[in-house]
């Protein structure tokens, strides 16, 4: 039974997918932030789809501690019930906070759980993706576009934007599967980028008030049902040999050119294992 | 140069301990939750070339204050900052909370506070300027029907600030007292300040633009900061009106706001 891991999966996308890898057979291991969602995001699968392997984690990404908490559970589960193979890691978990918030470790929020998180996940769990030859896949969004790093100031410390910390996040997405791809092959884990398009979610809504919540509701509406999207994330699930990094529709399609600056790319690598403490080399020795 | 802060795991305290490292200075982190502390503490060591000590303490409580300061002498750390952050609000009215919970304002806010900062002066190196940051608050300008001890222990603090950077302006040692009003901490914080709407949003000032003028403002030698040109504009109000108006005036506003808001918490 294939194996795959979804971050994010009790609303949204995530539980999109996760519905959609059920249905394909896959084993899921979900992680949601809250407990009661994370309960009836199951409930829900399991009504749908009564034969499914579903097991949710609860945890809150933006902290380190922990993802590196859920990495371990997820880690064990699957020594015990797949022989430690995973065979795609989905870091879908993102959001929006409309007001400069800082995680516990004091990294600003939004770059933390849309950008650290799946760098510090991944990392954990290569060993296991790499048993599998498995697939990474990260939620982006062409917000990344017309976006550069701002790296005198990378968690926005001075004129805080929300929507700029956004379009930032999914830039390092992107920067951090291309890299990942150019300097990990011997990991035989391949990462990929699926922009979603707008989608009618509640991303922009949840933890956000006034203007940006209320615009984000309607501008949701025009959105496509979360299924449409889950399709691109099954798509490269199954499609062996993908080689393009970028993916909307089932179909391959042009980033921005600044995911191609090798150094832009190296200095974030550098910089989140300094901010995760981990050192990717380390994880496949 | 060392700076010591308490509630230093907490959203202003992690803000202005980066600004602090930023600044090059040490650090010494205290605060009650052990985890937070380890957290914040990587979160700095990865990010900043600066030494990073931290203890867990109760401020409340004397045994463990001077255990604090007996590991600051122990590491043979004199201070060059104290930064006291370590305080407690609980919403609702006077009668509608327990008389434990409202003496436990008047016990971290005022008594602990003034332990601390005693015991830092002690222990400051006199070889050169020491500045202290006392957090007190917007409320401090204006009695605040529902959050009275609260605005009343932040007033205590800010009075108290002014008039001990006037005795000892002389010994090198600058106070200055921080009045901010809602800041982006937590998520009843956050929650507070979208009940409050328009002006939850015009009163709100960017966390980190909060701690760099605090450093700022403390390093140039002032006395009182109050984040945001809206909040300054309201601290004048506090000081042209009577205050039984002030009074009724923010029962009418905080009693609307926090229906709402404890609503959201709810």
């Amino acid at each position: 039974m294939k194996t795959a891991v979804i971050t994010g999966a009790t609303s949204g996308i995530g539980l999109a997918v996760a519905k959609t890898l059920c249905r394909q057979g896959y084993a899921i291991l979900g992680v949601g932030r809250s407990q009661t969602k994370c309960d009836a995001a199951l409930k829900q699968i399991k009504t749908e789809l009564p034969k499914s392997n579903a097991k949710l984690f609860c945890g809150d990404l933006a902290q380190q501690t922990d993802v590196n908490r859920l990495a371990e559970q997820i880690s064990q589960h699957l020594d015990k019930n797949h022989d430690g193979k995973l065979d795609v890691l989905i870091n879908n978990a993102g959001g929006v906070r409309n007001w400069y918030t800082t995680t516990h470790e004091g990294y600003e929020t939004q770059f933390a759980l849309n950008h650290l998180a799946g760098f510090l996940l991944t990392h954990r769990l290569l060993p296991h993706l790499s048993r599998a030859q498995g697939k990474m896949i990260l939620t982006g969004s062409d917000s990344h576009k017309l976006m550069k790093m701002r790296w005198r100031d990378i968690m926005f410390k001075k004129r805080y934007s929300c929507l700029y910390a956004y379009k930032q996040s999914k830039l390092a997405n992107l920067l951090f599967a291309k890299h990942f791809n150019d300097t990990l092959s011997d990991s035989n884990v391949r990462a990929y980028v699926v922009d979603p398009g707008l989608v009618n979610t509640d991303i922009g809504s949840k933890d956000t008030s006034g203007f940006v919540s209320w615009f984000w509701s309607k501008r949701a509406k025009h959105g496509v049902h979360p299924s449409v999207s889950a399709q691109t994330y099954a798509y490269i699930c199954s499609e062996p040999n993908l080689t393009d990094l970028y993916y909307y529709r089932c179909e391959p399609k042009p980033h921005s050119k600044r995911v191609n600056s090798a150094g832009d790319a190296q200095r974030l690598w550098q910089l989140s294992e300094q901010l995760c403490n981990i050192d990717y080399k380390e994880a496949l020795s | 140069m060392t700076a010591l802060i308490t509630g230093a795991s907490g959203g202003l305290g992690r803000a202005l301990a980066a600004e602090c490292a930023a600044k090059g200075y040490d650090l010494f982190l205290t605060d009650i939750s052990e985890q937070g502390l380890l957290e914040i503490k990587h979160g700095i060591l990865r990010q900043y070339d600066v030494a990073v000590h931290t203890q867990v303490c109760d401020v409340t409580n004397p045994r463990e204050v001077a255990d604090l300061f007996a590991a600051i002498d122990a590491r043979g750390i004199e201070l060059n900052m104290f930064l006291g952050v370590a305080g407690i609000d609980f919403e609702g009215g006077f009668t509608q909370r327990g008389c434990d919970q409202i003496l436990d304002i008047v016990n971290i806010n005022i008594a602990a506070t003034l332990r601390v900062t005693h015991a830092a002066l002690e222990h400051r190196d006199t070889s050169q300027k020491f500045n202290v940051v006392i957090v007190s608050s917007l409320a401090s300008q204006y009695p605040i029907p529902l959050k009275a001890t609260y605005a009343a222990s932040k007033r205590f603090l800010l009075d108290f600030s002014i008039a001990l950077r006037q005795e000892l302006m002389h010994d090198n040692v600058n106070v200055l007292a921080l009045c901010p009003a809602g800041l982006t901490t937590t998520q009843q914080a956050l929650d507070g300040i979208a009940a409050q709407g328009f002006m939850g949003r015009v009163t709100t000032v960017s966390l980190p633009t909060v701690a760099r003028k605090t450093i700022s403002k403390t390093l140039a030698g002032k006395a009182t900061y109050t984040p945001g040109a809206v909040n300054r504009l309201l601290a004048v109000f506090g000081k042209l009106l009577p205050k039984s108006l002030i009074a009724r005036l923010l029962y009418n506003r905080w009693s609307a706001a926090q229906e709402k808001w404890l609503d959201v918490s709810a």
